[in-house]
């Protein structure tokens, strides 16, 4: 009878409240285990129970003193939030975006454009707190009499924007779950290659007379070639993808690194004094006692960020540094 | 000719080291630190006869206090034994070299009298490999040096940084050294081999600078330059006039001077006189200082009392404070007071701070 929680997704769920009470009968979920609390277009909340008794025989007025409202059986809807002003402001948005459809490409500027959406935001406003609600009314229906047409074409327009997003998705799944196969694919050829590789090379040794090495190599080599060649168009394909095109796009796009200046004050250290040979230069520095750091062949030194020019500037600073300063003069 | 001056005027930059704390807080000439460490001395005798008399009167008649001359050359025999210790850990020249400085730089602080040297050069160096960033364990540390506790150590640690003004950063004559064999490589005309061989002369020079004043006075690429002057004069003259045109004739009289108090003063010193020095030390420490005898327990008592009058003096304060919370009253646990409306009028100056 009523309208179950309409979402396929099923990530919102039915509103309920351990102490909920009937505001009509009176009756809680102490009396009544399965009790359910449903909204009515006035938004007062009443048990299914007090829906059955007063509205199965028409439409009749809203029991909640001081409201009247005539309501219907199947008016009432789930609540989905605590708080039934939220549910209001969901349900007269929704209400709203259905009427007021219009587009920016329906206006010939962009003035008019957001002059249009200040009047259906306050629309929504008048709706949502209760201002003037039968002239609000009246706007509204006015509104609908006059744009019918392009309403109902902003509505196809919509339906067909949702179908080509939802057609778009459908595809990159396509496609991802293609490469995937494709890949499981590979990996399973090239498992079978390794096993008929090594079974050719079983084979051989038990049948020809050939030295074992060289069957073993003459086997190998021959399994390589094949999965070269196996591989090489895959490369290609994997460029070609639109993922990878697309980062390449991005990476060209990117600020121009201009080099830092780190000294700017009143201090001189001395760079114009001196100039520097870097260690992967043609001859650099001979230098006895970096001979291990220049090899560093695990990387050991280059790990913690030690980088040989800077320390071969640092000497080489402190080498011309304060070479002209006089000492301090001998007093009596 | 104004505009070119205006130009100057406007690019006259001062160098890093001019920034450096051991430029700008450890540089003298060799007078003034003679005069310093006199009147170092001076001030320690006077406190320490004092100390001595307080103790029992008298009894600092007989007493031969070290004199700033004997300090120096007691200082000068740890500062001999930094190089053994460093060779033994295998750390490398830069805590060697710190640890030096950072010695000397103490007792221009400090007097031998107050703190043996033996233990300070053992923090020096724990603090040294800290600072130039080869630390080692303390356990580690003093498990190979005889009669030593990690408390002889770590006791002085603070003391010493703060000697030092927490100023840890030193520039070094070996670096600079090193700097200026690279630099000369790019000079064209003197063999590779050779050169090398009289680097390796210079560095034997620079580690001889260390016994001296000599950092204490000039800034390390003078002191550098002058230990490669010593070695191959050409090369060295050669070098400066490359990179000082203008003032090369004043660099060199420095460094002739540098050359001069090496030669003079970095020989060890005299081991017989410093033994007796150090027998001498055992009678003229401060009895403050001495663990045990009657001026340190009487020097402790009195920081101990100090320590607790401020102590007092702040719960003093705080209870005041406490009494003058204008929330106490309030409070739940205040009911064993009384706050009757009648007491309070009885009471004027509690309704006073009530207000």
């Amino acid at each position: 009878m009523h309208t179950p929680v309409k979402d396929p997704t099923g990530k919102t769920t039915e509103y309920r409240d351990e102490n909920d009470t009937c505001p009509v009968c009176k009756s809680d979920r102490f009396l009544n285990k399965n009790l359910r609390l449903l909204v009515s277009p006035c938004y007062h909340r009443m048990c299914e129970g007090c829906i059955d008794r007063i509205f199965t025989l028409g439409p009749a007025p809203c029991p909640i003193p001081g409201c009247g409202t005539i309501l219907r059986k199947m008016q009432f809807i789930h609540q989905t939030f605590e708080d039934l002003t939220v549910e209001k402001e969901v349900g007269v948005r929704r209400r709203i975006a259905k009427e007021f459809n219009k587009r920016r490409q329906d206006f010939q500027d962009l003035r008019s454009y957001n002059d249009y959406l200040e009047m259906v935001e306050d629309i929504t406003f008048n709706l949502i707190n209760n201002i003037k609600v039968r002239e609000t009314e009246e706007l509204i229906e006015k509104n609908r009499r006059e744009n019918a047409a392009l309403i109902e074409l902003n509505i196809q327009r919509d339906e067909r924007d949702v179908s080509s997003l939802q057609e778009e998705e459908a595809r990159e799944r396509r496609d991802r779950e293609q490469r995937a196969a494709e890949l499981r694919m590979m990996e399973e050829e090239e498992k079978f290659e390794k096993e008929r590789e090594k079974q050719a090379i079983i084979d051989g040794l038990a049948t020809s007379n050939t030295d074992a090495d060289r069957l073993v190599a003459k086997t190998r080599a021959e399994a390589a070639k094949r999965s070269q060649a196996r591989r090489r168009p895959d490369i290609s394909n994997l460029l070609s993808s639109s993922t990878t095109t697309s980062y390449n796009n991005t990476r060209n796009t990117f600020a121009k690194d201009e080099p830092h200046v780190p000294f700017t004050d009143d201090w001189d250290d001395c760079h114009d004094r001196f100039s520097l040979r870097l260690p992967g230069d043609q001859s650099p520095y001979y230098d006895p006692t970096t001979i291990e750091v220049r090899k560093d062949v695990e990387g050991k030194y280059r790990a913690g960020g030690y980088m040989l020019e800077e320390v071969w500037e640092r000497a080489l600073r402190s080498a011309v540094m304060a070479l002209d300063i006089t000492p301090l003069p001998e007093d009596e | 000719m104004t505009v070119s001056l205006n130009g100057q005027a406007s690019v006259v930059k001062k160098s890093l080291y001019e920034g450096s704390t051991q430029f700008r807080h450890w540089r003298f000439s060799s007078t003034s630190l003679a005069k310093l460490r006199a009147s170092q001395n001076a001030d320690a005798v006077a406190k320490i006869r004092n100390a001595f008399e307080d103790d029992s009167p008298g009894s600092s008649s007989t007493i031969q206090f070290l004199s700033a001359d004997e300090e120096y050359l007691l200082v000068k025999l740890y500062i001999s034994k930094i190089s053994q210790l460093c060779a033994h850990f295998r750390f490398p020249e830069e805590v060697e070299a710190t640890a030096v400085s950072y010695l000397k730089r103490f007792y221009l602080r400090n007097t031998v009298m107050d703190y043996h040297p033996k233990n300070v050069m053992l923090t020096a160096i724990f603090l040294a490999a800290k600072t130039s960033n080869h630390p080692i364990g303390i356990e580690q540390y003093v498990h190979s040096i005889p009669k030593t506790k990690p408390a002889d150590v770590l006791d002085l640690e603070f003391l010493v940084a703060q000697s030092l003004r927490f100023e840890f950063t030193v520039w070094h004559a070996h670096r600079a050294l090193w700097g200026i064999w690279l630099d000369v490589q790019t000079i064209s005309g003197f063999n590779q081999a050779t050169l090398e061989d009289e680097y390796g002369q210079a560095l034997e020079r620079v580690r001889a600078s260390r016994m001296t004043d000599a950092e204490l006075i000039f800034t390390p690429s003078q002191i550098a330059l002058a230990c490669l002057h010593s070695v191959s004069p050409d090369l060295a003259e050669q070098w400066a006039n490359l990179k000082s045109p203008n003032t090369a004739d004043a660099v060199m009289e420095t460094i002739s001077r540098i050359q001069e108090i090496i030669d003079t003063q970095s020989g060890p010193p005299d081991l017989a006189m410093v033994k007796d020095i150090d027998r001498r030390l055992k009678i003229c420490t401060n009895p403050e200082k001495v663990v045990g005898s009657k001026a340190y327990m009487a020097k402790q008592a009195e920081i101990e009392a100090e320590a607790a009058r401020k102590r007092t003096k702040k719960a003093e304060g705080l209870r005041a404070n406490m009494e003058r919370d204008p929330f106490a009253d309030d409070a739940p646990g205040a009911t064993l007071v009384p706050t009757e409306p009648q007491s309070a009028a009885l009471n004027p100056t509690r309704d006073h701070r009530m207000l």
